[in-house]
């Protein structure tokens, strides 16, 4: 390759408008060639030039006012400006070896663990969050595709004996199964677990499933054939084949 | 005979507080123009000119004289800071339009030549010079941060039309501001 292009490229560069392999090729040539770092250089300062030749303006005195204390802020506090910056790029690693002896160091390394932690931990939630909401939407849109069909019904479930302030509701179809959704129910005390009914001639177990905190649940049942009641019963931990519990919701 | 430019940074370097309130006054006024010019906006131009020379402030170690004048050093930050703003401004979405300036392209005439004529005065710089062609180019690329593919497409140019407009517009400006 000549060295035209690459004082084409010097030009583009200075304006800072190169892109793409032009960029890269030169990126690469620029530490190895003076010429060109001359030329850009000089470009740099026609620009300067071009730019000084606008009238001069003030900016706002607040500018200046909110500079001039910030720089007479206590030495330390610059210090943290500076690590707050640092932290935020990738010059962190480099600076937290330059300042390894320091007792900065010492802070800023704190503090960078703790932002590791917290930042992990809000990462976490949120995924968490996320999950779950993405649930409860394909849930609902689930329930809402099954109201489409005439076919499907919505069957109201009652609490029963100690749970009896528990309300539940049937979207069900018989080919396609249902969406319970179930509200004031108590969490399921330890080492029990709430399981779903679907009875026709007998009773078919139809999954198991746990209340949040407010006492709510979305479940879904698999598609069964003459259902005539449906229930959730009290059981042990990890269900059983026939209800044994009591009964907290039934349907009529 | 006032202290250079050079000096003034040095004794930054050192933590004179002095020496930055005197580069402040002395360079803020020169370097406002452009970033108001670049992100349209006097309280965006002050918080840009806030973060430049604070950023001055605290790499006024790493300066060196061998790789250009103070002017340049805080020119391009400025410069760089803006671009950085009015960039993220374009991708949070909204709509942006890189700002030609339409005014600096069209010749005066007609019922709007007073205000264009006003808003030529804001431009009356050394691009003012160029070749209307060179002149689009340099506005769209250190003015507007848009890359020589981002012009080649807004203008429906050729790249290395737009190239070769850039190569000869900086020649130019040399030619117009001598050193």
């Amino acid at each position: 390759m000549s060295h035209e292009p690459f004082e084409t490229f010097a030009a583009v560069y200075a304006v800072d408008a190169l892109d793409g392999d032009d960029l890269a090729q030169f990126e690469a040539h620029l530490p190895t060639c003076a010429t060109c770092q001359a030329t850009v250089r000089e470009a740099q300062e026609t620009l300067t030039r071009a730019t000084l030749s606008m009238p001069p303006q003030s900016p706002p005195p607040t500018a200046r006012a909110a500079l001039v204390r910030r720089v007479a802020e206590r030495r330390e506090r610059r210090s943290y400006g500076w690590l707050r910056w640092a932290a935020a790029t990738a010059v962190a690693a480099s600076a937290a070896a330059m300042f390894a002896s320091t007792q900065v160091a010492v802070r800023y390394e704190a503090r960078l663990g703790q932002m590791a932690r917290e930042t992990a931990a809000v990462r976490e939630r949120l995924a968490r969050n996320e999950a779950a909401l993405q649930e409860q939407v394909a849930f609902y849109r689930g329930a809402v595709e099954l109201l489409r069909d005439p076919a499907t019904r919505v069957v109201d479930l009652r609490g029963q004996g100690t749970e009896s302030t528990a309300t539940g509701r049937m979207v069900w179809n018989d080919t396609a199964g249902g969406h319970l959704v179930v509200a004031g129910l108590r969490p399921a005390p330890a080492g029990k677990v709430y399981e779903a009914w679907t009875i026709a001639a007998g009773a078919k177990p139809a999954g198991l499933f746990a209340v949040d905190q407010e006492g709510r649940a979305l479940h879904r049942v698999p598609p069964e054939t003459g259902v005539k009641v449906f229930a959730v019963t009290l059981e042990p931990e990890g269900g059983v084949p026939a209800p044994t519990g009591p009964i907290v919701l039934a349907s009529k | 005979m006032p202290t250079p430019g050079v000096d003034l940074i040095r004794a930054m370097a050192a933590g004179d507080r002095d020496a930055f309130a005197r580069f402040y006054d002395r360079y803020a006024p020169l370097v406002f123009p452009l970033v108001l010019r670049i992100v349209r906006d006097r309280a965006d131009a002050a918080d840009v000119i806030q973060d430049v020379f604070w950023e001055a402030w605290r790499g006024a170690t790493t300066y060196d004289p061998g790789r250009g004048t103070p002017e340049a050093w805080i020119v391009m930050r400025a410069r760089a800071r803006a671009i950085d703003r009015v960039r993220a401004v374009r991708r949070r979405g909204e709509t942006f339009v890189a700002p030609v300036d339409e005014a600096a392209m069209a010749e005066p005439a007609g019922p709007d030549a007073a205000a264009r004529a006003q808003d030529r005065q804001l431009v009356a710089t050394a691009l003012a010079l160029l070749p209307a062609p060179q002149r689009e180019v340099i506005e769209l690329a250190y003015f507007a941060g848009l890359t020589q593919s981002e012009i080649a497409e807004r203008l429906e140019q050729p790249l290395g039309t737009v190239k070769t407009r850039i190569r000869m517009a900086l020649a130019r400006l040399r030619e117009v501001t001598p050193a």
